[in-house]
């Protein structure tokens, strides 16, 4: 089972702030079961062609994604995923 | 002159007088404005680097730049430069809403006040009619009902950054409040206003602004915009949660300090996030002017923290909660208020309390000293401890130095969680080790708007860095403090730098001012600045001993959460920075690099 965070207008399109996927082999393909969950909407924010879209910020288990291999970052049961837009603050 | 005014009001309060004079030309195009020419007015007015802040020898700056108060983007921005009775460092407090422009408005770049008054006072200006007045019976009232008297007394149209009761006793870290909920926060410049029975300045400006050629300036600021437009941190995100929007990221990278920094993960962090706020108190959003973000918050609680202002900022969110160990949001923004209206910068007074928090659950301060129990989490016991100290009552009085002289004077300064006696911020270093580097080497102490690395660390803007990786992060650090300290001393928002950098920036400065700034000069102009501090700090006795953060971050890893296992580096990127710096082993300048930059030592 992994379990995913949504945070931001994420959860506009999800309407929940968390969910479960039993399984997903990476997390590429997470989003894709994802959207096949939640719709168009979130397709089209979640992916640019067939990679996971740069205007997320996917982190596993507090990792960014964008040091272990982007949307081919393994997963593995139990892992926690949370996923972000692009945000900033200060 | 196109984009600065050209005029500087010096205001001698000793003997209550006061005069125009023309801008120094060489100085305002090689430091710019605000924090930089500021501070460059600052150290050749003052001389006497070694003068106590609180002595009426520190003079105190409204400093304004060239492009504050024009279409710029985002230019709603000024600076209070003087010397920090906090760290002993030039402050520089930059604060948004509406008074900066309005000082344009009415025609000057800089006030500079020197001495202080032999009674309270309060500097009313209307172009280029000016008044030192009376301001006896503002004493001891907070901004909000300072503000309200003075627009009732002067103009209602006119904009009033001023002192509430924290400055005028003299708290360390007491800010100045602008437009009742805008604060020049860091560093204590408020109680270097109330060393001066300095309450208010209320300014009313009606001339306008030029800037050198119109049609060329709309034109970058259009494409500037358009920028800022597409970016979805300035156009979604900031607009729809505010800065607040981080507590949820930072806490799931393992990076959001919990409990006086013993953690960097914080179990009840989404009950304190931008997305809790924005779907509870907040009321609406706001922007300061010519700002098209709009990231301010205008926010309403009810019960037994009832209140209403604006806030909280991330950095309040985390110091007032994740901090002290806190999820009650109303708590967290009711003391937000508090803060507001007495004057107090949120940052030191949250991570004041939380050190006293750690303190006291170590049995190190007892609850006949605190005269509460000051367990984390106890909310009603933090509010409460925000009014004492804005009042300095009872423990509040301690508290009031901040949390490196509270943790000193019981022994245990290491409790402390501040680089150059100023708290931290809301990242922790072990979890993102280029805001350690950051925190060490911020020359205003401990801050996280001198060279913003969580941004490629976290955010991933302007690009991905990896957040435990050391190799780069002295190089990108140099790199954002120079362009940072052009930002600020232009008066257009460092959250811009989120969509637009040192090309726009130049565009802007070019068109509005006529001198052909290059992204090379803005470049080069930040490196000055952040130079000149530099020098003022090693003058008045800073080291490179002092570009440290607290040993913990160092020695104790992370004990929970995603970051789990991490300690900071900061030992191994320091010697590195120094060297992209063109310093020498001991973080001093060398002759080269001021020559380049044509600075002399001071």
């Amino acid at each position: 089972m992994i379990r995913v965070l949504f945070f931001a207008t994420i959860r506009n399109l999800t309407r929940e702030n968390q969910a479960t996927v039993p399984s997903a082999a990476t997390v590429r393909d997470l989003i894709e079961a994802l959207s096949e969950r939640y719709g168009k909407a979130f397709r089209d924010e979640a992916f640019e062609g067939n990679e996971v879209s740069g205007r997320l910020i996917v982190m596993v288990n507090g990792r960014s994604i964008a040091h272990t291999g982007g949307g081919s970052t393994p997963l593995s049961d139990g892992d926690t995923v949370a996923i972000f837009p692009l945000v900033g603050g200060g | 002159m196109y984009g600065w005014t050209g005029n500087v009001l010096r205001v001698n309060l000793t003997d209550g007088t006061f005069r125009k004079e023309p801008l120094r030309v060489k100085d305002a195009e090689a430091f710019i404005g605000a924090r930089g020419l500021a501070s460059k007015y600052w150290i050749d007015d003052v001389k006497d680097l070694s003068v106590d802040p609180l002595s009426p020898r520190n003079n105190l700056l409204f400093a304004t730049g060239p492009l504050t108060g024009t279409l710029a983007t985002s230019g709603g921005r000024y600076e209070v430069v003087c010397k920090a009775p906090l760290t002993g460092a030039l402050a520089a407090s930059n604060s948004g809403g509406y008074f900066g422009p309005e000082l344009k408005y009415a025609g000057y770049d800089l006030i500079i006040f020197e001495g202080k008054a032999p009674k309270p006072v309060y500097l009313y200006i209307y172009n280029d009619s000016v008044e030192i007045r009376d301001a006896s019976a503002l004493w001891g009232k907070t901004t909000h009902e300072t503000t309200d008297a003075l627009l009732a007394e002067t103009d209602p149209d006119a904009k009033v950054a001023c002192i509430g009761p924290a400055g005028e006793k003299g708290v360390l870290f007491a800010a100045v409040i602008n437009d009742k909920h805008r604060a020049a926060g860091r560093s204590g410049v408020g109680a270097v206003m109330g060393s001066k029975n300095l309450k208010a300045v209320a300014v009313r400006g009606t001339k306008g602004l030029k800037v050198a050629d119109p049609a060329a300036f709309l034109k970058v600021v259009g494409e500037a915009r358009k920028k800022l437009a597409a970016n979805p941190v300035t156009s979604a995100g900031l607009p729809a949660y505010g800065t607040n929007v981080l507590v949820n990221i930072l806490n799931q990278a393992g990076g959001l300090p919990t409990r006086n920094f013993q953690t960097g993960h914080f179990e009840e962090a989404d009950a304190i996030s931008g997305e809790t706020l924005a779907s509870t108190l907040l009321v609406t959003k706001k922007g300061c002017a010519g700002c098209t973000s709009a990231c301010g918050r205008v926010s309403k609680t009810t019960g037994q923290f009832a209140g209403s202002g604006e806030g909280p900022e991330y950095e309040t969110a985390w110091s007032f909660g994740a901090d002290c160990g806190i999820s009650d949001l109303s708590a967290v923004t009711k003391a937000n208020f508090l803060c507001n209206e007495l004057g107090i910068d949120t940052i030191t007074m949250g991570s004041t309390i939380a050190c006293a928090m750690e303190l006291f659950e170590k049995g190190i301060l007892t609850e006949e000293e605190t005269g509460m129990d000051l367990s984390f989490g106890n909310a009603a016991a933090m509010v409460e401890m925000v009014k004492k100290t804005g009042l300095r009552e009872g423990f509040g009085d301690k508290l009031a130095l901040g949390s490196w002289r509270l943790a000193s004077s019981y022994g245990h300064a290491e409790l402390s969680m501040t680089a150059k006696k100023q708290e931290m911020p809301a990242y922790d270093p072990r979890a993102l080790q280029g805001m350690g580097l950051e925190y060490a080497t911020s020359n205003r102490g401990g801050c996280h708007v001198r060279g913003y690395l969580t941004s490629p660390e976290i955010l991933g803007l302007p690009q991905k860095l990896d957040p435990d990786s050391i190799e780069e992060k002295p190089a990108w650090l140099k790199a954002f403090q120079d362009l940072t300290a052009s930002f600020d001393s232009s008066g257009i928002c460092l959250f811009t730098t989120f969509a637009i950098g040192a090309e726009e920036l130049a565009a802007q400065m070019a068109a509005a001012t006529g001198v052909p700034y290059t992204a090379e000069q803005i470049m080069k102009a930040g490196e000055r600045i952040w130079n000149l501090e530099r020098l003022f700090n090693l003058a008045v006795g800073f080291t490179s001993a002092d570009d440290t953060i607290p040993s913990r971050l160092m020695k104790e890893p992370i004990p929970t959460g995603p970051a789990k296992g991490k300690i900071s580096r900061l030992p191994e990127m320091l010697p590195r920075y120094y060297e992209v710096r063109g310093w020498d082993e001991s973080g001093v300048p060398t002759d080269a690099k001021l020559a380049e930059l044509g600075l002399a030592r001071l």
